[in-house]
């Protein structure tokens, strides 16, 4: 907030008032028996909104961008998911929006200093490896889930950040080539490669190919940026190399991939639409109900179908709320990963962090927005801060931290003194841009 | 600075592809939302008219009509319970439903309608001509392409549900212009043309054969004439009248006439020869079958009786009339049919409208003008007083089927007059237990459309 109190101010009433002409269109066309419920929704929303705008100010950044727009979202997200099938405050999505905003925290607090990541790497590895390890040892039989109690969490998902974080800080590695054999190689290069070939095979083991684009993604973004790097221009040999290998892979995989796998890739829903192609079925009849504006909150019929709070979201709230609104909510997400291209990442190690998350969001996206229209093969991911799901609320919440630290410097006051005027280097991470939100 | 640069153009071509994708999903539901909401349990159907705005089907279920009101199309309009498939509103449900994606679903007053080419009193004017014989009509401007008459017995009043579905005769549920059958001497029409592309004019119109009663093929077969006591020599055109088998016989084994040529010519007219894939007329989502026939060998008994429309050839009567039109109009391409005129919205308002299309050319312009000489010829000669008061072109053909234990007969043609350019075909299914003939069922036609169009 330091030197721009007025655009805090109009940011957060900005929020607000998106907020609060939401809770109204509740209020009119929503589908509730008793008024407490809509209360009760408004009350969590909009004192969840004023608690994150009172407590934001206590971590000194030059921008809140991303922050409005992640409370912006995820309070979106939980009226939206607090009606589908009639208003009811989602007690469950509401606890891990508060989960996402404190690993936004998280995120930041940890990314923020970049020589401290790069000290960090082989924790990046380690981590990973724990957590495919627990995938093999704790989810049972072939599964993606571990069950504790009335508890289940996605090792998966987590793998995802620690993912980003190791593309990232491979980037400082670039200038240490070994020679192997006839070959100038880095280490670092050749270890991140195989950290995402066993990547790719355990989630293939694991039956959870929708999370593998996910991590190719990733991997296209720090192998694009790897290779690149320290040149001024792409190497337009290399891209179009790494480009045909990917092709390459993409046809290989769907050439050979399982049996449910190649169902998925040659399922006609309509004539199957009460077996394998139901939900896919099911999201698109939704969301022509609905149509441009929606058959109001709380009175879809997709509530009915399963996994309608997060493999096929989107459809859900197009039906209640109208395809618009999904947009719309679309739209927020996109303006979330799209900040980077306003407020430039301040060195190259964020840059190459910033493009892993934004590929990361955008690949989820598109998998589960596309896959439940029936425009790609239907995967079981999630929209981030949307879908319902503790492992997904966390962890996005946590990338969302990693934007925030690509293009928030640790803060201290903008005031120069005379004395600080006399040292020739400032911290790589301090800027002298106008703050704004 | 341009490494970070190199981020942002990184993070911006997902983005761009993102969204991209975003707008091809919203594209794709824009267009194929109506179709989503016919899958559904949700729908608000709206109504069938003929071209003058008589109901052929009420998707509201709520009007009130005589007994047997949609019998004459019933099986060509079909509905939406599901038991027919190849029909009207089966394949153009979501045309009907009152729902667009920024109006939803309308349950009252919604004006979402098909408005169809038919003229419904001539296809009851058919229908009740028939009698109690059964077959089928089809007629069509040749000129546009609007079917007017597409009527086939048995058929049903489907207001009337399906309990007693079992007890339906067999064809009730189908409309028999729209499948193969087998066409008779109306196949020497396709020979003809064939003869006509392959030789010329000027050597078909020379070549001379003679009947006996029989012919004794080159292969030992024997090829009997439907006159036992011969028809004598002939030419093309006595031929053509008279519906010679002998000649035609004698014509496919002429060397002037060599087999491949006459396949290529069969199969631009679109037949599937010797089990070749059959392909299909789209008549606004109805299949219609096209035609197939077998050509092994100019001496074989099977090719020169396929030559003349019997053995395992099959044309469908739709097939049959469009022929006509490439004759009628002197052009050698087919005037390609249609069964909606214009479509209108839940609103009101026409979203499509139909255009006149033609095929490419199926043989010269030449040829065509010599086939319809000699059609109406025929008909001058011939028919002139069974279809009185129309100059008509026609040609007649009888079909044995059952193997032989049933005769169908069929009757081809067109209206050489610019004020009823009308093209059309009969079929009465074994015409030896009726007194019904083709030509009373043409000349009931004609004069109901003569009497609607030109009023």
């Amino acid at each position: 907030m330091s030197g721009n109190t007025g655009s805090y101010i109009f940011s957060c009433l900005f929020v607000l008032l998106a907020h609060g002409g939401m809770l109204l269109n509740v209020f009119i066309n929503g589908n509730y028996s008793s008024i407490s419920q809509v209360i009760i929704l408004a009350g969590a929303v909009l004192i969840l909104d004023a608690a994150y705008f009172v407590a934001m100010p206590f971590f000194k950044q030059t921008t809140y961008t991303v922050d409005f727009l992640l409370i912006l979202i995820l309070n979106m997200s939980v009226i939206f998911q607090s009606c589908f099938g009639g208003v009811s405050l989602d007690v469950k999505h509401y606890i891990t929006s508060i989960v996402a905003l404190a690993a936004c925290r998280g995120g930041y607090l940890v990314c923020r200093n970049h020589k401290w990541l790069g000290q960090q790497r082989k924790f990046f590895y380690i981590g990973i490896g724990v957590l495919m390890l627990a995938i093999l040892l704790l989810t049972g039989s072939r599964s993606m889930w571990i069950s504790l109690g009335s508890i289940t969490i996605q090792p998966s998902e987590f793998i995802k950040p620690l993912f980003v974080l190791a593309c990232a800080t491979s980037i400082t590695e670039q200038q240490k080539k070994h020679k192997i054999l006839f070959f100038y190689v880095v280490y670092e290069n050749l270890a991140l490669f195989g950290l995402t070939a066993a990547i790719c095979l355990l989630q293939w083991w694991c039956r959870d190919l929708g999370s593998l684009p996910t991590f190719v993604g990733i991997y296209a973004c720090g192998f694009l940026l790897r290779i690149c790097y320290p040149k001024a221009k792409f190497s337009k040999k290399k891209l179009i190399g790494a480009g045909a290998a990917l092709l390459a892979a993409a046809v290989a995989g769907m050439r050979f991939a399982p049996a449910y796998v190649q169902d998925r890739l040659h399922v006609d829903i309509w004539s199957d639409k009460n077996g394998d192609g139901y939900q896919q079925s099911q999201a698109l009849i939704a969301i022509a109900k609905g149509g441009w504006f929606g058959k109001g909150p709380g009175y879809g019929g997709l509530h009915k179908v399963f996994a309608h709070e997060n493999d096929i979201v989107f459809a859900t709230i197009s039906e209640e709320w109208g395809l618009l609104y999904a947009l719309m909510m679309i739209f927020a997400i996109l303006i979330l990963v799209a900040v980077p291209l306003v407020n430039p990442p301040r060195s190259y190690f964020h840059g190459t962090m910033a493009a892993g998350v934004c590929a990361a969001f955008t690949v989820q996206m598109a998998l589960n927005i596309f896959g439940s229209c029936n425009m790609i093969p239907f995967t079981g991911v999630t929209i981030p801060f949307i879908s319902s799901g503790g492992s997904s609320m966390l962890i996005s919440g946590f990338m969302a931290g990693m934007l925030v630290a690509c293009q928030s410097p640790t803060m201290r006051a903008p005031a120069v003194h005379n004395h600080e005027r006399q040292q020739p280097q400032q911290p790589v991470f301090q800027q002298q841009r106008r703050p704004y939100p | 600075m341009k490494s970070i640069k190199r981020c942002q153009r990184i993070i911006s071509l997902f983005i761009i592809l993102f969204i991209g994708g975003m707008i091809a999903l919203v594209v794709k539901i824009q267009r194929e939302a109506s179709f989503y909401m016919i899958n559904s349990e949700e729908t608000s159907l709206g109504m069938v008219y003929d071209r003058n705005g008589d109901v052929l089907f009420d998707g509201t279920g709520k009007g009130e009509y005589p007994d047997g009101h949609f019998i004459d199309v019933g099986n060509l309009i079909g509905d939406d319970k599901g038991q027919m498939e190849n029909t009207l509103v089966a394949n153009n449900i979501q045309k009907l439903n009152n729902y667009s994606f920024s109006t939803g679903l309308v349950s009252e007053d919604g004006k979402a309608a098909i408005y169809t080419t038919l003229d419904h009193a001539a296809n009851r004017a058919v229908y009740d001509a028939f009698g109690y014989a059964e077959g089928c009509a089809v007629a069509y401007n040749y000129k546009t392409g609007e079917i007017l008459v597409c009527t086939s017995l048995p058929s049903f009043d489907f207001t009337k549900g399906y309990d007693d579905i079992a007890n339906f005769k067999s064809g009730t549920l189908i409309s028999k212009n729209m499948y193969g059958t087998v066409p008779g001497s109306t196949q020497k029409v396709s020979t003809v043309i064939a003869a006509l592309e392959i030789m010329g004019a000027d050597k078909l119109y020379s070549k001379r054969y003679n009947c006996t009663g029989s012919y004794l093929n080159k292969s030992g077969d024997r090829i009997d004439c439907h006159n036992a006591y011969g028809h004598g020599t002939l030419d093309i055109q006595l031929a053509i009248e008279n519906s010679c088998n002998p000649f035609f016989a004698q014509l496919i084994e002429d060397d002037d006439l060599p087999l491949g040529k006459l396949k290529k010519v069969y199969e631009t007219l679109g037949y599937a020869v010797n089990g070749e894939d059959e392909e299909y007329i789209d008549i606004n989502g109805i299949k219609c079958e096209k035609a197939s026939t077998t050509l092994n060998d100019p001496y074989e008994f099977k090719t020169q009786w396929g030559c003349m429309g019997q053995g395992d050839t099959l044309v469908s009567p739709v097939q049959l009339m469009i022929w006509q039109s490439a004759i009628a109009n002197e052009t050698g391409k087919v005037t390609m049919p249609y069964l909606i005129d214009h479509v209108t919205n839940v609103s009101g308002k026409v979203k499509e409208r139909a255009k006149t299309q033609t095929s490419d050319r199926l043989f010269s312009a030449d040829t065509a003008s010599s086939v319809k000489e000699m059609l109406l010829t025929n008909g001058q000669n011939n028919y002139s007083w069974s279809i009185g008061g129309y100059k008509v072109g026609v040609k007649s053909g009888t079909a044995q089927v059952f193997e032989g234990e049933q005769e169908n007969s069929l009757l081809v043609g067109f209206v050489d007059d610019p004020s009823l350019p009308v093209a059309f075909c009969v079929l009465i299914e074994d015409k030896n237990n009726t007194y019904l003939t083709t030509e009373n069922i043409v000349k009931v036609m004609l004069d109901s459309l003569n009497n609607d169009l030109n009023g």
